[in-house]
């Protein structure tokens, strides 16, 4: 017993030497990962984003690719078209997915059959979904404008007129998301304490009252959360748009993601891709940050 | 050192036969619709089993666009495939960025000048393939614009399905017949085609070229003309067919919607590829035939279709394992054969000394038609750059396709983006002044 209670904290002397080492060589493998994959990307992007190359010439420092970039007539239609798109999906999916998840957070046979039914299209990879949406907005022969004209109405060029493309994006999003996002907030639903509702109830508060003042700040955190991870999908998704429009017609789907595929891929302009890489990255991480920090708050208040 | 390297290469030669065979890999595009991607891999298999040295493995890469960008991909990563059928159009951009192999001295090896060697295809090919005096790509499947149109619609407006419009004129007195409306709906359209990139500026291409213009400068990658009287011209056509005559739908319409509608008689005439005659063979219900591509000025067309490449970075014993299937792949007999299957015209003009293709085209006269149209071909639009180049053009006619821009306007932006995006190569070259 003695010697146990002598040994044990020569033990952890040692450990605690030999510790940092320990601790860095476990870190080692997934640091490497990181170092390769995501450190190194990033300032690759970064120094391209600096460095100005002509053909055949000489590539200098300079911050040319970004005087470039805000010169870009398509590049500005690509922010506004992505400005457009970010609130067009985001407030409809989210306010939906919450009026579901309000409307179904309760077990029944009848509301799980009506989840499962809403949270399917999140399991349709984008790709496939876009595919088959080019043929249900097909003019005329497509799903929609059949049943559409059934009502009398002409035929209309969902993807293929510019004021109509980004709107016919923009809803496919929306049906595809809004079931992932239910639910998040189906769980952040039952984790409100069924007591707090109760008390308010015997209290007399209305369902309206309750819902204001013990469900919504409750799910403030859940809410946070969706909408950071909206936000990403925002700039992130662009399956759909490679699949049905190509960004087009005449730059009315272009988004910042696909602006930058195009100036890499297509123009070979390494420069102004990794200057609109560097943006949008600057943007996504403001965005992540602010976010979070309500995301906090969210949670002190739950406390 | 010649009985060196000949030693060598006898030496090469007897272990290559004990050695496993070359490992080879063909970067294949699929731009059209049909079944093209297991016919390909049914090629590749004949191919392996009639050449145990090499093996080959066909990758499909997917449209034209993403076959060039994965051939980029892989060129910058150091494991460029063995050859690839790349769009033609793009073949000038490999050469100018030294991407691709000249095949001048390959061609040397088996005999010929590089001149006799591509005067086994069709001449109009023969622009897509040679920059600069150099053979850079050998050509593999190949297409022009096709006016399809349905028989019954031409009898039931009057018009005799043998006499289709040959000029701008007769095209447009044709389809202000054709068309037909009921109220604000339109029950059948005159004509149709793709406004999607790639084949917009394809067939405006063509049009420009039929009013008598040049579209590009053949000889060097920096010019080309849009902002010019025989492009606006042809986007003035367009435009004038969608807002004023009503025989075309507005907006932007897809290759699919094309087909469907003309499948379903919802348009009287399409202009569609000749890459996609099998297609519209095997799903048209209702009699159709196919014409020219109507002229102002001149009947021309624009090549379409794909030749056969060897991206740089190959070892020597890949690259003659790759001109193996490439000469096997461009011989009349599989070029003939594919021509058949896909509604591509064979490159090889030997092709249609074969028996099987003379009876091919005596039973397929829309076949012949597209054949007929080679001897007006004209060479396909190609630059730096030529995605973004080309593209600046397509963005400019869907604007005016959409009603959101004049001709003039849109030609003028165009013509300004075109030039901006040539720019650095065009001072490297045409604008560098000797020291």
């Amino acid at each position: 017993m003695s010697a146990a209670s002598t040994t044990l904290p020569s033990v952890s002397l040692a450990a605690r030497a030999r510790w940092p080492w320990a601790a860095y060589g476990l870190l080692t493998p997934s640091a490497i990962f990181l170092l390769a994959f995501t450190y190194w990307p990033v300032l690759l992007v970064v120094l391209n984003s600096l460095t100005v190359t002509g053909f055949h010439g000489v590539a200098h420092w300079g911050l040319d690719n970004f005087g470039r970039l805000f010169a870009d007539d398509h590049f500005g239609a690509a922010v506004r078209n992505n400005i457009v798109y970010a609130i067009g999906t985001i407030a409809p999916s989210l306010v939906l997915a919450l009026g579901f998840a309000l409307g179904l957070k309760d077990t029944t046979r009848f509301s799980s059959a009506l989840r499962t039914a809403i949270a399917l299209p999140m399991l349709i990879p984008l790709v496939a979904a876009a595919s088959l949406f080019v043929f249900i907005f097909l003019p005329s022969a497509g799903l929609l404008d059949y049943y559409l004209g059934r009502f009398g109405l002409s035929e209309t060029n969902w993807l293929g007129d510019p004021s109509l493309a980004l709107g016919s994006i923009i809803a496919i999003t929306i049906w595809k998301n809004t079931g992932y996002y239910m639910l998040f907030f189906l769980a952040g639903l039952a984790g409100i304490p069924q007591d707090l509702l109760d008390a308010a109830k015997i209290d007399g508060a209305r369902p309206w009252q309750r819902f204001r003042h013990i469900t919504l700040p409750l799910l403030g955190p859940t809410i946070s959360f969706v909408l950071i991870v909206a936000l990403l999908n925002v700039l992130t998704q662009v399956d759909h748009v490679i699949v049905m429009t190509q960004g087009g017609p005449s730059d009315s789907t272009s988004m910042l993601l696909f602006y930058i595929y195009q100036q890499a891929h297509q123009n070979y302009d390494v420069g102004l891709a990794s200057a609109a890489t560097v943006m949008s990255v600057g943007v996504l991480f403001a965005l992540s940050v602010l976010s979070l920090r309500s995301l906090e708050r969210g949670i002190h208040h739950e406390v | 050192m010649r009985i060196l390297q000949v030693a060598t290469m006898a030496f090469g030669l007897m272990t290559g036969a004990a050695h496993a065979a070359t490992e080879l890999d063909l970067f294949f595009p699929v731009p059209v619709q049909g079944k093209l991607a297991t016919e390909m891999q049914r090629l590749i298999e004949e191919f392996d089993k009639t050449h145990p040295d090499i093996h080959v493995t066909a990758v499909y890469t997917g449209s034209y666009d993403d076959t060039n960008l994965k051939t980029r991909a892989a060129i910058q990563a150091g494991k460029p495939p063995g050859a690839v059928i790349m769009s033609a159009n793009f073949v000038r951009e490999y050469a100018i960025n030294e991407d691709a192999i000249p095949l001048d001295s390959i061609i040397a090896k088996s005999g010929e000048t590089p001149a006799q060697f591509m005067e086994k295809f069709w001449p109009a090919l023969r622009i897509n393939a040679i920059e600069q005096g150099h053979v850079y790509g050998v050509p593999f499947q190949n297409s022009t614009p096709l006016m399809y149109y349905s028989v019954d619609a031409f009898k039931e407006v009057g018009l005799d399905p043998d006499h289709p419009p040959a000029t701008w004129q007769e095209w447009a007195d044709a389809l202000r017949k054709l068309a037909k409306h009921d109220g604000d709906k339109t029950t059948r359209w005159g004509v149709m085609f793709p406004g999607t990139y790639d084949y917009l500026g394809w067939i405006v291409s063509g049009l420009a070229m039929a009013n008598g213009g040049q579209y590009y400068n053949t000889g060097y990658g920096g010019e080309v003309y849009y902002n010019t009287p025989t492009t606006i011209g042809a986007v003035k056509l367009i435009d004038t067919m969608i807002h004023q005559w009503h025989v075309m739908p507005e907006g932007v319409t897809d290759a699919n919607a094309v087909t469907t509608a003309f499948f379903q008689g919802r348009t009287a005439m399409m202009v569609l590829s000749t890459g996609s005659l099998s297609f519209v063979r095997e799903n048209m219900k209702t009699p159709y035939k196919v014409a020219f591509l109507p002229r102002q000025f001149v009947n021309a067309a624009p090549i379409g279709g794909a030749s056969l490449i060897i991206p740089r970075g190959n070892s020597p014993e890949r690259q003659a394992a790759a001109w193996t299937l490439i000469n096997w792949l461009t011989s009349p007999e599989i070029a003939g054969g594919w021509s058949r299957f896909t509604g591509y015209f064979a490159p090889r003009i030997a092709a249609y000394d074969l028996p099987e293709m003379k009876t091919y085209i005596a039973e397929h006269p829309d076949a012949k038609v597209a054949l007929d149209q080679l001897a007006y071909a004209r060479g396909w639009f190609s630059t730096y750059n030529v995605v973004g180049v080309r593209k600046a053009l397509e963005d400019g006619v869907q604007a005016v396709l959409s009603g959101k821009a004049t001709p003039e306007a849109a030609m003028a932006k165009a013509q300004a983006e075109a030039d901006a995006l040539m720019k650095p190569y065009v001072e490297q070259t045409a604008l560098k002044l000797p020291h």
